[in-house]
């Protein structure tokens, strides 16, 4: 049995990682791979800090909707031959070299500062304590509802988008 | 009728998009027009108090936690109004049908985020639907496929990505304290744990994501691109309505029925509208691009709608209500009438326009009557909310900012007369001789708001004592 | 009398200015025999109100904004003098604007101003008047952007510069309410004694004086009398404008703020009053331009009106309303004399003009009557109210009676010069064909000069009827007033008019010609590098806003621009690393709005949870 702490720590540290690569990377692919990870592990992290509500809403938006967005701006713009990818890439990664060093040293000065928390707690169960499935099913119909027509946004734009200009 | 509200639009959507139905892609403007007039006759029949509510009988079969208030009312009329005109300037501006269908679906698609917006009274459901309007709009924007849109779109997700994050970290820390997050069930879990630094960080966040929607400065730098980068319907629709409901309005809304108004809370709403409210209004009299200058402008009349919120009392909320359905019918004009002149000049740039009045009559004359209401002339709307806002600041002892308010008066007027000369008035500039007035589908939305603007004014008295002052006073309990 | 005929001098004029404005007319007869009959149908009403008290409350919008009319002594006065400019110089324009373009415009512009007018006159309550003078600013800017084609600078500096002083007003109405609680001007009275009662009384004042076009917001009449059309002058500036600006002035000195003789605010008005005369009329007499040259004295005599008004004894103050009701008929008088010869001899350059007299002998001798008039001859009846309000200026302090009467001097020398250069001296280049000006141009001129002598040898006559009840309604008894003042007073006065006379005779000696009879003065050393800078506009307080706001906006976009800049720069090496259709569309900008952003939201969240 591996201590909880062990594997929260080892979760947040991947999302980190996948975040900074996220941003470094040179390759639009490559980076939006690198959002749909991040969100994924934010995913895990939600959950297993029992928010089960907040992680399928992230899962569904943020990894969904946003690579979708991502994947059609690949598909409107031209590549660079890898060569000059590839020297791009180490040029970026020369300059971001402090990013991760930076994440590391904000951890260190967020954990010495830990600010006690302070709230009251609500008497009886609080929201994050709902089991996710009953909530949509039972009393979340609105928000059932706002899901689709966000897909279906998504879909449209995804057919506008992809579909090549008629004039020129 | 709050549920047909949401559900028409979206069953309209499923219905045109069926592929069995290709025929009625041709009529889909018509039907889109037809259910967002169908929007503003309901509602302005209901507040009138006209007819019993219409779809009272269909509410209790779908569960979906909504409240009609009378502040829901003013902005669903001014959502409705908006939408109709937008729809109009794409008939006019769009010719291909297959494109103006597939604007039509999305136009249906963010009035039903709208509707949904101005309805809800739940943290979470706000976030899903401001998130429907925020994804129609990205696509709006970006609807040419042209290189500008394509820019002006990508700035908005970017910034859109930082205010949804702060919207979700808000509603995970509100979660914690409260059983669940409708309005009222925070704001009594508020109520016990209320200096609790949490609880502050997550007020903060929730406020700072509606900022960033809302285009306050310093968290407006996506909206100038947005704006005038969109085709001439998607920057009627987005600076009419857009932003003023998934910003503006989920702010009033929020630090009404959450927080409590006139706190720490107010002070912040105060100073960035102060701020806005200033730098919008210099910003947008250095600008050559005509709606790169109203989206500014925009930027300013919303920091005219914080600081009456900010005021915290009944008036001053009130104000800013008013003020907010004036702002979308006169900024929805001046896009309207900005696209009527791109439309025949095929170029923003005011400096080379000029002396256009003479061939576009009923174009200059609307677009005076919007800018007249903007700099808050007597007796147009504009003027009434503005004075509201103004008597509110005072009587609630912030003379400063009521001061502030009636300098950047001077500014709107400075800015707007500058746009007038420049584009409208004079002489009529060599080469465009050959300009012609707008299209009907054009002149009719112009002709309509300017109208609504106008008689807003006159009839303020029954719209003030009726409509407005009870919508303030309740928010301010 | 109904209460409800209140509302028909209001009403009728703006209906009809509405009505009118819409069509175009070729020659406009129509359009001028409208506006003559409603001028003329609102003198009637207004001289049949003329007499009586009335008022009409209507409750109309929240914030105690009741449609609240009053009329008494003072405000049917107004109003019959109002009504009365009216109809004699829609006459006037009847035959000046024939022909003319955007005569619709013209004239519905100027029933709407009779209406605002009236309105504002009426009103007895004080977001209600504001309501009308707002409103007036629409025609003021019509009528001058009409004018020509680079009209429209001018209208906008006079809605600016108007506008925000309408602003300063709406303050301090603000102000008076949080005092008082109440709109109402017959119930409000306040202290000049506080702070805020200072305040508020200074800046209704500043709307007054815009009004009525005192220094320092002045700057935009000048320029009017070149854009705008000359019917324009004679009825706002010279008229309708003073008579409004001067009746509000005296109600806030009177009624609404009690103001007493021993106040600061007495000897700021005064010394207002004071420096509006001196720099104004310096500025008349080096004018070369008939209108131009007017319209600074339209100006300068502002200032007697507010010197009298200021003094806040009975004799001033009576002084300053019989003087402002002489000035709007006299100035209206020479306005028409400027227009008469502008229509015949085509120009209103001095340089040009001369020796008119044999051929326009009607329009000169209204031109002298007037011009006597205002450089204060006796028996005219600039003399009577200047005297009256040497008299209280005198009674006040020696230091504000000189300035006036230094002010009277180059009043009457710029007037002989005026006088001279274009009815006598030599004939100018093509001036021989000019014939009289027609008769309904004539009729309103000749009416205009005859009232001068009324008022003038039967002074008392407008006095006891007009004034002296118009301001015992305020509580101020006017006391023995009649037929001009001490013998010392009468003497120094035939000085500062012989002195003219001299300085005019010594200065034609020189120059041989009647427009250069004064430029001795404009050349002494001192002045004339304080006339380069007028003239120049240094001090033009519209400019000097107009220079600071680009300024600001100026500034505000560099830094702006330079944020951009910055991150362009920083921008363009990650660009490059991304596919080249991307680096099209991504200027880089994006990581500072997001920095920005989070900076914004960190300070946002702090200040909440701090």
């Amino acid at each position: 049995m591996i201590d909880d702490l062990v594997v929260n720590a080892a979760l947040c540290m991947l999302m980190t990682a996948a975040a900074i690569w996220t941003v470094v990377t040179v390759r639009l692919l490559r980076a939006a791979i690198g959002l749909a990870l991040t969100s994924a592990l934010l995913t895990i992290v939600m959950y297993r800090f029992g928010s089960p509500l907040a992680a399928a809403f992230e899962l569904s938006v943020c990894a969904g909707l946003i690579s979708v967005i991502f994947v059609s701006a690949i598909t409107l713009t031209s590549r660079l031959s890898s060569d000059r990818l590839n020297q791009r890439e180490s040029e970026v990664l020369r300059r971001f070299w402090f990013l991760p060093l930076l994440v590391i040293i904000a951890g260190v000065i967020l954990y010495k500062t830990s600010i006690p928390i302070e709230i009251i707690a609500f008497e009886g169960k609080t929201a994050a304590q709902d089991d996710v499935r009953s909530i949509i099913w039972n009393t979340r119909h609105l928000d059932l509802i706002g899901q689709i027509a966000i897909l279906l946004a998504g879909a449209i734009g995804v057919v506008l988008l992809f579909k090549e200009r008629k004039h020129g | 009728m709050p549920t047909l509200l949401i559900i028409l639009p979206l069953a309209l959507l499923l219905i045109l998009n069926l592929p069995l139905l290709r025929a009625a892609r041709r009529v889909s403007f018509w039907l889109c027009a037809v259910l967002a007039l169908a929007q503003v006759v309901a509602t302005a029949t209901h507040m009138g108090g006209l007819i019993p509510d219409l779809g009272a009988a269909f509410d209790p079969y779908i569960v979906l936690q909504l409240r009609m208030t009378g502040l829901s009312e003013v902005v669903l009329l001014a959502i409705g109004i908006v939408v109709l005109a937008s729809l109009f300037t794409a008939r006019a501006m769009i010719a291909d049908h297959d494109e103006r269908f597939k604007f039509g679906n999305l136009v249906i698609l963010a009035m039903m985020g709208l509707n949904g917006t101005a309805l809800l009274a739940d943290l979470i459901s706000l976030y899903v639907f401001i998130e429907i309007t925020a994804v129609s709009s990205f696509i709006l924007i970006a609807f040419d496929r042209d290189s500008d849109g394509l820019e002006g779109s990508f700035k908005y997700i970017i910034l859109s990505a930082v205010a949804t994050a702060a919207l979700l970290a808000s509603i995970a820390l509100f979660m914690m304290v409260s059983p669940d997050t409708s309005f009222a069930a925070v704001r009594a879990a508020l109520a016990v744990s209320q200096h609790s630094f949490y609880v502050n960080l997550a007020a903060g966040l929730l406020l700072c994501g509606l900022f960033v929607k809302g285009g306050l400065v310093p968290f407006h730098w996506w909206l100038p691109d947005a704006y005038s980068s969109a085709p001439a319907p998607a920057s009627v629709l987005l600076a009419g309505i857009i932003t003023k409901v998934s910003g503006i309005y989920a702010l009033i809304v929020v630090s009404t029925s959450i927080l409590t108004v006139g706190g720490a809370a107010g002070e912040v709403i105060m100073v960035l509208g102060i701020v806005s409210a200033i730098a919008g209004a210099l910003l947008a009299l250095g600008q050559r691009d005509m709606k790169r200058m109203l989206a500014y402008s925009s930027v300013s009349q919303v920091g005219y709608i914080m600081l009456g919120l900010g005021s915290g009392t009944a008036l001053g909320v009130a104000g800013a209500v008013f003020h907010f359905f004036n702002h979308a019918i006169f900024k929805s004009l001046l896009f309207v009438n900005a696209a009527a002149v791109e439309g025949s000049l095929g170029t923003r740039d005011m400096d080379r326009m000029g002396g256009i009045a003479s061939k576009m009559p009923v174009t200059g004359v609307t677009s005076i009557i919007g800018f007249f209401s903007a700099a808050g002339i007597p007796p147009l709307a504009g003027f009434w909310s503005k004075v509201m806002i103004i008597i509110a600041l005072w009587q609630a002892g912030h003379q400063t900012a009521s001061v502030v308010a009636v300098l950047v008066g001077v500014l709107t007027l400075a800015y707007f007369l500058s746009m007038q000369r420049r584009v409208f008035f004079g002489r009529l500039r060599e080469g465009l001789g050959e300009i012609r007035e707008a299209r009907m589908s054009i002149l009719v939305p112009a002709v309509s708001l300017a109208l609504i603007t106008v008689a807003a004014g006159l009839f303020f008295k029954p719209v003030f004592s009726k409509i407005i002052m009870p919508v303030g006073e309740m928010l301010v309990k | 009398m109904s209460e409800l005929n209140l509302v028909l001098p209001i009403a009728v004029p703006i209906i009809a200015g509405i009505l009118v404005l819409p069509f175009r007319a070729a020659r406009g007869t129509v359009h001028a025999i409208i506006t003559f009959a409603v001028a003329a149908f609102t003198l009637a009403l207004s001289l049949a109100l003329f007499g009586s008290e009335a008022a009409l409350s209507v409750p109309w919008a929240p914030f105690g904004l009741d449609f609240s009319l009053r009329l008494y002594s003072f405000s049917a006065f107004i109003l019959v003098a109002a009504a009365g400019f009216g109809t004699l110089i829609s006459l006037y324009a009847a035959a000046f604007m024939r022909g003319k373009e955007k005569q619709n415009q013209f004239y519905g512009y100027f029933l709407l101003t009779m209406g605002l007018v009236n309105g504002a006159v009426l009103s007895d309550n004080l977001l209600l008047m504001l309501f009308f003078w707002e409103g007036l600013l629409v025609p003021l800017y019509g009528m001058i952007a009409i004018g020509s084609e680079k009209s429209y600078r001018t209208a906008t500096k006079a809605l600016i510069i108007v506008g925000a002083s309408d602003l300063c007003m709406m303050l301090g109405i603000a102000m008076v309410y949080s005092i008082t609680g109440t709109l109402t001007i017959s119930k409000v009275s306040v202290a000049t004694g506080s702070a805020l009662g200072s305040a508020a009384f200074i800046l209704m004042a500043i709307g007054a004086f815009s009004k009525a076009g005192s220094i320092p917001f002045h700057s935009w009449i000048p320029d009017a009398a070149r854009a705008a059309a000359l019917p324009f002058m004679a009825i706002l500036p010279a008229s309708l404008e003073k008579l409004l600006g001067i009746y509000f002035l005296s109600r806030i000195c009177l009624d609404l703020f009690a103001l007493t003789p021993d106040s600061w605010l007495s000897v700021l008005l005064m010394a207002l009053g004071c420096v509006t005369i001196i720099i104004a009329v310096l500025m008349a007499l080096i004018q070369k331009e008939y209108k131009r040259l007017l319209s600074y004295h339209a100006i300068s005599q502002v200032g007697y009106m507010v010197l009298g008004i200021g003094t806040a004894v009975p004799i001033g103050i009576m002084g300053g309303i019989f003087h402002m009701i002489n000035h709007a008929i006299y100035k209206s008088c020479l306005f028409l004399t400027g227009g008469a010869v502008e229509h015949r001899a085509g120009t209103t350059q001095l340089e040009k003009l001369g020796g008119l007299r044999a051929a326009m002998p009607v329009t000169c001798i209204c031109f002298l009557v007037a011009a006597a008039s205002i450089s204060g001859v006796p028996p005219f009846n600039g003399f009577f109210s200047k005297e009256m309000v040497y008299a209280g200026a005198l009674e006040r302090g020696p230091v504000f009676y000189i300035f006036a009467v230094i002010g009277s001097f180059f009043t009457a020398a710029s007037f002989l010069k005026l006088g001279h250069a274009v009815y006598f001296d030599r004939k100018g280049d093509g001036m021989e064909r000019v014939r009289e000006a027609s008769p309904a141009m004539l009729i309103p001129m000749v009416a205009l000069a005859l009232l001068c002598v009324v008022f003038g040898v039967w002074n008392a006559w407008p006095l006891d009827t007009l004034i002296a009840p118009s301001i015992a309604a305020s509580g101020v008894t006017p006391g023995e007033t009649h037929g001009g003042a001490s013998v010392f007073l009468v003497v120094m006065t035939c000085v500062a008019l012989g002195g003219a006379i001299l300085n005019h005779l010594s200065g034609y000696h020189i120059t041989r010609r009647g427009f250069t009879a004064v430029d001795h003065i404009h050349e002494t050393p001192g002045l004339s590098w304080a006339y380069e800078r007028a003239e120049n506009r240094y001090n033009d307080i519209y400019d000097l806003g107009k220079r600071a706001l680009v300024f600001c906006a100026r500034l505000l976009m560099k830094v702006d621009r330079a944020v951009d800049w910055v991150f362009e720069r920083l921008a363009v090496a990650a660009a490059y690393a991304t596919t080249a259709r991307l680096r099209a569309l991504q200027t880089g900008n994006y990581s500072l709005y997001i920095v920005l952003c989070l900076a914004g939201a960190a300070a946002v969240v702090a200040y909440l949870v701090q």
